[in-house]
């Protein structure tokens, strides 16, 4: 039976459409996560059959859906129309599902707030007076808000799992090259994967089942990814039961709330019957440098088209066409944007590289051995997904540099390649805990074994802004 | 990094900043170059270079054209068209 049963026919049947369209008004001015919110225009695209028939569902503005528009979160990108589709998006289309909207995301996705966002801000369905999360912080609180019951991100560092844990959701990083990317606008291309953000454990499995597959038009899909649907992902993992589970120890820096729940939830996997123990993951300290170092410099890189002359924002005046690029740049990237691209063109100039970006890709491979040790004792890893809660919008909040710092964590399993799931753990003084299991490549289905069991025993809550009848 | 070092590498990247752009963006480099420089205790010896994480080898596809044919979308997102022209400054 599909985790999808009440959601299925919403916006088909005329009836249900107008009561949906009723919740979303009432729901989606105080959560901000749309940028553009269109199901009309979503429905003119799908197919009217479909195991998600008539499915309501969010798609981050950095991948492709025909007709809508895609602006990254920025400014460079004002009133660009989509004129093609994402695969990834294509295939949940033809299952019958709608995109209504496009969410709100850090700019171009460099962000752990949604508040880098030149278009809105994002609050956290929870307490909106609080941020949720990033960059997928749209995704994650379309979600938590109950407007759908799954959305698309993209994970370059974090950016599906970290909303996520933020907003009491699930929210998947599949494997490198096991989803298809035609369509995502690139961010750091070694490290950039679309992700889902989902209500539960099965809708996050069977979304994932749905768009995973070797796509032609993506020239770093992989022929493991097999092809799509709910079955025939014949990977090497399928029959493995997890056994094993070695949690993340040592001096983590996680805040209060969040160690009380990591020590909850190892209890919790223990009395599962899991042989939980600890492991050290001896590079730790170096994923989020080297992360930045590699991130930064094919961010550069990948944001060198947007010149402001074929598409996108476009300076009231310039001299000449030079200045004109100058100018488009200039004054359609944010801050945040500007920093990474400008720290990325650093580590790249000749003289630098060996200093930075060489010796970063050669510590990744130090880091994915390290992996590789690690998965030899245990099935899946244990890890925390950020050392804070869900924290306050602006300078109540955590800065720039703090975020991170703290993407430590998550950074790993995108510098290894390999799948990571967050999960809700419980509340901690009234806001979510998430946390993420990492397993080897192709290793999804594990995730899925674990997470599913966890939420036996403690299952996932609604937010308080959550009063969809349909989650 | 000095100053002139990030207006050499803005030059580079197509960014013109402000005056106090520039200030702001000089520490916040500074600190996360500092951060960087973190990478320089791990011995790299004998470590080759990850570049992409699980594709090892250089990937073609057959030459084939695949046609596109909605070119009119891609002209209505021009900032500013004359026929189906894009319409820049003049080049001198």
């Amino acid at each position: 039976m599909s985790s999808f049963t009440r959601w299925i026919g919403l916006l088909t049947d005329p009836k249900t459409f107008d009561s949906y369209m009723r919740y979303v008004e009432q729901v989606e001015p105080r959560i901000g996560a749309f940028i553009q919110f269109d199901p009309h225009l979503g429905l003119r695209g799908s197919s009217p059959e479909g195991l998600l028939r008539g499915v309501p569902f969010a798609v981050k503005d950095i991948l492709a859906v025909k007709g809508f528009r895609l602006t990254c979160g920025s400014r460079i990108l004002e009133g660009f129309v989509s004129p093609y589709t994402a695969t990834v998006v294509e295939k949940l289309q033809r299952a019958g599902a709608v995109v209504v909207g496009k969410t709100n995301m850090d700019e171009f996705g460099m962000g752990s707030s949604t508040d880098t966002s030149f278009y809105k801000q994002t609050c956290n369905p929870w307490d909106p007076e609080r941020v949720a999360g990033g960059s997928s912080g749209g995704s994650a609180a379309a979600v938590a808000s109950g407007m759908v019951p799954f959305a698309l991100g993209s994970d370059t560092g974090g950016s599906v799992r970290q909303p996520a844990a933020f907003c009491g959701i699930y929210g998947l990083k599949p494997t490198y090259g096991v989803v298809s990317r035609y369509g995502l606008v690139a961010y750091a291309s070694s490290l950039d994967v679309v992700g889902v953000c989902a209500a539960s454990v099965e809708m996050t499995e069977e979304i994932f089942a749905l768009i995973r597959g070797k796509d032609e038009r993506d020239q770093t899909s992989l022929e493991e990814a097999g092809t799509s649907g709910v079955e025939g992902f014949h990977e090497k993992n399928s029959n493995k039961i997890v056994r094993k589970i070695g949690f993340v120890s040592g001096n983590l820096g996680l805040d209060s709330g969040v160690e009380r729940a990591y020590q909850k939830t190892q209890e919790v996997l223990r009395s599962l019957g899991y042989e939980v123990q600890p492991i050290e993951l001896s590079m730790l300290e170096y994923y989020a440098p080297v992360y930045y170092t590699i991130a930064t410099a094919e961010a550069s890189a990948n944001l060198a088209r947007y010149t402001g002359i074929r598409y996108g924002y476009r300076p009231e005046y310039a001299e000449n066409p030079e200045e004109l690029v100058r100018k488009a740049r200039s004054e359609g990237f944010g801050e945040e944007v500007k920093l990474r691209i400008l720290l990325g063109t650093f580590v790249l100039r000749s003289g630098f590289q060996d200093q930075y970006y060489q010796r970063a890709q050669r510590i990744r491979t130090a880091i994915r051995k390290d992996f590789d040790r690690v998965f030899q004792e245990v099935d899946v890893i244990l890890s925390p997904v950020f050392p804070t809660q869900a924290f306050k919008h602006g300078s109540e909040g955590l800065d720039p540099f703090q975020q991170k710092v703290a993407d430590r964590f998550t950074t790993a399993a995108n510098l290894a390649g390999i799948p990571a799931l967050s999960f809700p753990a419980g509340l901690e003084d009234g806001l979510p805990v998430g946390f993420q299991l990492m397993a080897p490549v192709f290793g999804e289905e594990l995730l899925f074994q674990v997470a599913r069991r966890f939420a036996e025993a403690v299952p996932p809550l609604k937010a308080p802004f959550n009063t969809s009848p349909w989650s | 990094m000095d100053l002139q070092e990030l207006r050499i590498t803005a030059s580079l990247a197509y960014l013109d900043l402000e005056e106090e752009e520039f200030e702001k963006l000089q520490s916040a480099v500074e600190q996360l170059l500092q951060y960087f420089s973190k990478m320089m205790e791990v011995d790299i010896e004998g470590l080759p270079p990850t570049t992409h994480a699980l594709v090892r080898e250089n990937r073609t596809r057959p030459d084939q054209v695949l046609p596109f044919t909605d070119t009119d979308s891609l002209l209505e997102n021009a900032p500013e068209t004359e026929d189906r022209f894009i319409v820049i400054p003049n080049i001198l």
